[in-house]
């Protein structure tokens, strides 16, 4: 049967549309986070090598059924039988080795990361015990000093960046996964008891930063209350956090330790000392948030009813920094969310 | 084919029905019991679904606490594989095996009635543990050494429940083998019976082979729970891995036992709809038996993040099964290919299968890369790929064959309209709700988990998953509206309404109790086409037609 003008047509933009779509597939969509490690950068592209092998089956097959279906289609009244095709032992050999080709590759890929994963550094920057249990951490340096849950606050695990982190995951209950999606890799705690060692996990964190973990294997009640934070530093930072844990004072405030602009606020007789405050836009900022008195207070920024930035709470006399997201600029509002009437202006210029 | 009436044979007698209906070891009528029984634990499981899709739509803990929610998404996944999908096809092929293979009934009439009856005794077992302080809640998996320490009366019940049911489905493997080895008609053999046969038969194997290792490992935790054994908890000498390792031994041969038979179905729903026989039919037999054999040496790559594994080994066994699954597909597409194809609803359902399949096995085969699964193993990604395969796979699979076969079992065709309106809902909300879990995994989201920070960027998604959720279980609405109005006044359907080429089609519809006045006579997998067609079509394969040697050693043997 020859092909008819609408199927050719068909047919040219199916041609023109699938790298079209492979393109659109991996300008941004169905991508993991940008790896901050560099083992994650391993993966990140042996990702890319598997989702355009993936991009290529998909549209390849999804193609030919939408295909079938335009062109195939019986028209009404047509009621003979088509050619009555039972098989095809040479085809049959070569779409055998389609698929087998492809799976070789991809392990074959697959081995050569995982070697990369897999491998220990002679030393690493630091060793940390990470003791995960319902439904908390806590971080054991190998030189001192323990970081120990703070109820609703994700405990803090502080490392250097461009050095080897080195993991001992220990579970003290049932199992946990140790997990930051934006490191691409993450690996199990489980409590073997006199069965085995406990898995260790490596990994160089290439750019300092705030990052956000959690438990990733489902452990009882408050699993999705399990949460970390990695704060990555540069060397020296690092060095000053940990003499700053070492002797028992408050560590350097969080959020790559660094703040262009800080905002001094703080609250008493249930009022704020300050009525308005300025920060450039586009720009993070900190507020150095202290509460005087033993009556709840936080500070947050609304944007009219819409709540932009939302400080945790101080319940009694204490300070806080915040770390406050850029901005745009324009007029808002902070306020303490207990009590509506502590508010003041915010203005964010260019 | 004209309609043949037959009249009941001698020895009927009155009784009520409802006792009928209990009582009955008639193979069509228990399978009919499976389908309504997997129906309504479907609807069940699919209430606790929207649950957990409301409850993740936006961030904050607004409808379930943390342990409702932990007990719904337990409940949702072993009440959808356990009592849904697994027995649904059961039941199709407790209705349909005897039928394609020209039989009466199972070989084991009574033992099909307890392995039915066992499955709303197990289910509502599980189901009961609402009743006494709450459902079990340490996820379909229940891993140790979680399982071993929670309280509650709800994670035993669970533990009995599931090994009700596992024995329901070794007496029902046990039943279909020996059903397909010694009860086939006279001329049909091995490599004349329909692909469904062939699937149901090497689920039955898996099923006999993985379920027992299953009930083990439960009957083993449950004397850790309460009689101080020590398997698994590590803190008195136990392995919690070593559960991990019982379970995933069962539990990915599962994923096969779930997905073969709605292979099977779909298999024999492409070629009738395109007038074609299946493309290269032994080769998908042996893919099939290729698939069952590897499903059970790739276990522990549900395992890869516990450190304990091999991982090169199980990593290549897993993207093995990509190259069998492969052949499947290329000889679907090719069954399609300058083929006629009429796109009534089962069709519809057929080809939403391998669409929707071949992401779950895409996504597969991404998994089985260790590297790969480091970042995305319990994340939402993972999620998303177990719908696709049972979702997007199995239950479309499980809708093809109810339109499929729903004339056969009622006399009556489904309504064309209502069942294609079924199908678009049921096709875009699968999509809106399992497709953006992909980035939600890549994102990071784990699974499980009844809230998330709005600040992690998973809000606009999570709604869009929940709008998704909620237009599949709308779809229901005219699938069930369909169901209800063409059983009481549907168009009546005749024997063989699609002009389907095997052999459940050459009785009336429904069949008779004892199924076949007589039997046409059986030279291919597709003994009606050449009834239909006959001699001299040009479609006939001179081969197909011979009486060999061995049809007279078939029919001497017969059972029938």
């Amino acid at each position: 049967m020859q092909p008819t003008v609408a199927s050719s047509r068909l047919r040219k933009i199916l041609r023109a549309g699938a790298p079209m779509f492979l393109i659109g597939l991996l300008a941004g969509c169905l991508l993991p986070p940008e790896p901050k490690t560099e083992v994650g950068k391993d993966v990140f592209n042996l990702y890319i090598v598997v989702l355009v092998l993936a991009g290529i089956v998909f549209v390849a097959v999804e193609g030919f059924i939408v295909y079938a279906i335009v062109r195939y289609r019986r028209k009404p009244g047509d009621d003979t039988l088509p050619e009555q095709h039972h098989g095809n032992t040479k085809v049959e050999i070569i779409w055998t080795l389609i698929p087998t080709v492809i799976v070789f590759i991809l392990f074959g890929f697959s081995m050569a990361t995982l070697s990369e994963i897999e491998a220990r550094s002679e030393n690493p920057g630091v060793v940390v015990q990470v003791d995960g249990f319902q439904w908390d951490w806590t971080f054991r340096y190998e030189d001192g000093p323990v970081i120990e849950p703070r109820g609703n606050e994700p405990p803090v695990l502080a490392v250097p960046v461009g050095e080897p982190v080195r993991l001992v995951l220990n579970s003290l209950d049932v199992n946990h996964a140790f997990y930051v999606p934006q490191f691409l890799i993450k690996r199990d705690l489980i409590d073997l008891g006199e069965n085995g060692p406990d898995n260790e996990l490596e990994f160089t964190i290439t750019e300092a930063g705030t990052y956000a973990g959690q438990c990733a294997e489902f452990c009882g009640e408050a699993h999705a209350d399990m949460k970390f934070v990695v704060e990555a530093m540069e060397r020296e930072a690092f060095d000053e956090y940990m003499a700053a844990l070492a002797s028992g004072e408050t560590p350097p405030p969080t959020g790559g330790g660094e703040c262009s602009t800080t905002i001094e606020i703080k609250a008493n007789n249930t009022q704020f000392d300050i009525g308005e405050f300025k920060v450039p836009a586009d720009t993070d900022f900190c507020i150095a948030f202290e509460n005087q008195e033993a009556v709840p207070h936080n500070v947050a920024i609304y944007d009219g009813g819409e709540a932009i930035f939302t400080g945790e709470f101080v319940n009694e006399p204490g300070s806080i920094t915040y770390n406050v997201p850029a901005l745009p600029a324009g007029e808002f509002r902070f306020i303490c969310d207990a009590h509506p009437a502590m508010v003041g202006d915010v203005t964010v210029t260019e | 084919m004209a309609t043949t009436t037959l009249e009941p044979r001698a020895g009927t007698y009155q009784r009520s029905w409802v006792l009928d209906w209990l009582t009955t070891v008639d193979h069509k009528k228990i399978g009919i019991l499976y389908i309504v029984n997997s129906f309504l634990f479907f609807f069940a499981a699919g209430i606790l679904a929207l649950l957990i899709r409301s409850e993740l739509a936006i961030p904050g803990i607004q409808f379930l606490d943390q342990n409702t929610y932990n007990q719904a998404f337990t409940m949702h996944g072993t009440i959808m594989l356990f009592l849904f999908i697994i027995p649904a096809l059961s039941g199709f092929g407790n209705y349909i095996v005897p039928l394609q293979l020209g039989a009466p009934d199972m070989a084991f009439p009574r033992i099909n009635a307890l392995s039915f009856w066992l499955l709303p005794l197990g289910g509502l077992l599980i189901f009961s543990g609402y009743l006494f302080g709450g459902a079990a809640a340490e996820g379909w998996t229940g891993y140790a050494p979680l399982t071993n320490r929670s309280e509650g009366v709800g994670t035993d019940l669970w533990i009995i429940g599931l090994a009700l049911v596992g024995t329901a489905s070794i007496l029902g493997a046990v039943n279909f083998i020996a059903t397909i080895f010694k009860m086939r008609a006279p001329g049909m053999t091995l490599f004349r019976m329909p692909i469904f046969v062939w699937t149901m038969l090497v689920t039955a194997v898996l099923i006999l082979l993985a379920t027992p290792v299953l009930a083990a490992g439960l009957i083993a935790l449950f004397i850790d729970r309460n009689y101080g054994g020590s398997f698994f908890d590590p803190s008195v000498g136990g392995n919690p891995v070593l559960w991990q390792h019982i379970f995933w031994f069962f539990g990915h041969p599962e994923v096969y036992i779930v997905i073969l038979p709605a292979m099977g179905v779909v298999s024999e729903i492409l070629p009738v709809f395109s007038r074609k026989p299946l493309f290269g039919y032994r080769a998908f037999v042996f893919a099939t038996i290729a698939i069952g054999l590897l499903s059970f040496s790739v276990w522990a790559h549900h395992m890869f993040t516990t450190g304990s594994v091999l991982l090169p080994f199980f990593s290549f066994m897993t993207a093995l099964i990509a190259i069998p699954t492969g052949i499947k597909m290329f000889n679907w597409l090719a069954t399609l290919w300058r083929g006629k194809l009429i796109l009534a609803t089962p069709m519809l359902f057929a080809l939403g299968f391998l669409s929707m399949f071949l992401i779950g096995g895409i996504s597969g085969v991404m998994l089985a890369s260790p590297p790969i699964d480091f970042h995305v193993q319990d994340t939402y990604f993972v999620v998303a790929h177990l719908h696709y395969v049972f979702f997007g796979g199995s239950v479309f699979g499980v809708f093809a064959a109810m339109y499929y076969w729903f004339p056969k079992m009622t006399g009556r065709k489904l309504n064309e309209p209502l069942g294609k309106i079924h199908f678009w809902m049921h096709f875009i909300g699968f999509n809106l709700a399992f497709f953006p879990m992909h980035q939600l995994g890549l994102d990071g989201m784990p699974r499980r988990i009844s809230d998330y920070s709005p600040d992690a960027g998973w809000t606009l998604l999570n709604m869009v998953s929940t709008v998704g959720a909620f237009l599949v279980a709308a779809s229901i609405i005219p699938f069930l509206i369909n169901v209800i109005a063409t059983f009481i006044n549907g168009e009546p359907a005749g024997d063989n309404p699609w002009e389907g080429n095997t052999l459940e089609w050459a009785t009336t519809s429904p069949p008779p109790a004892y199924n076949f006045d007589r039997l046409p006579p059986i030279h291919s997998e597709r003994p009606l086409f050449f009834l239909t067609h006959g001699h001299g079509h040009a479609a006939v394969r001179p081969e197909d037609l011979e009486e060999t040697a061995e049809d007279d050693v078939e029919r001497r043997d017969g059972a029938v």
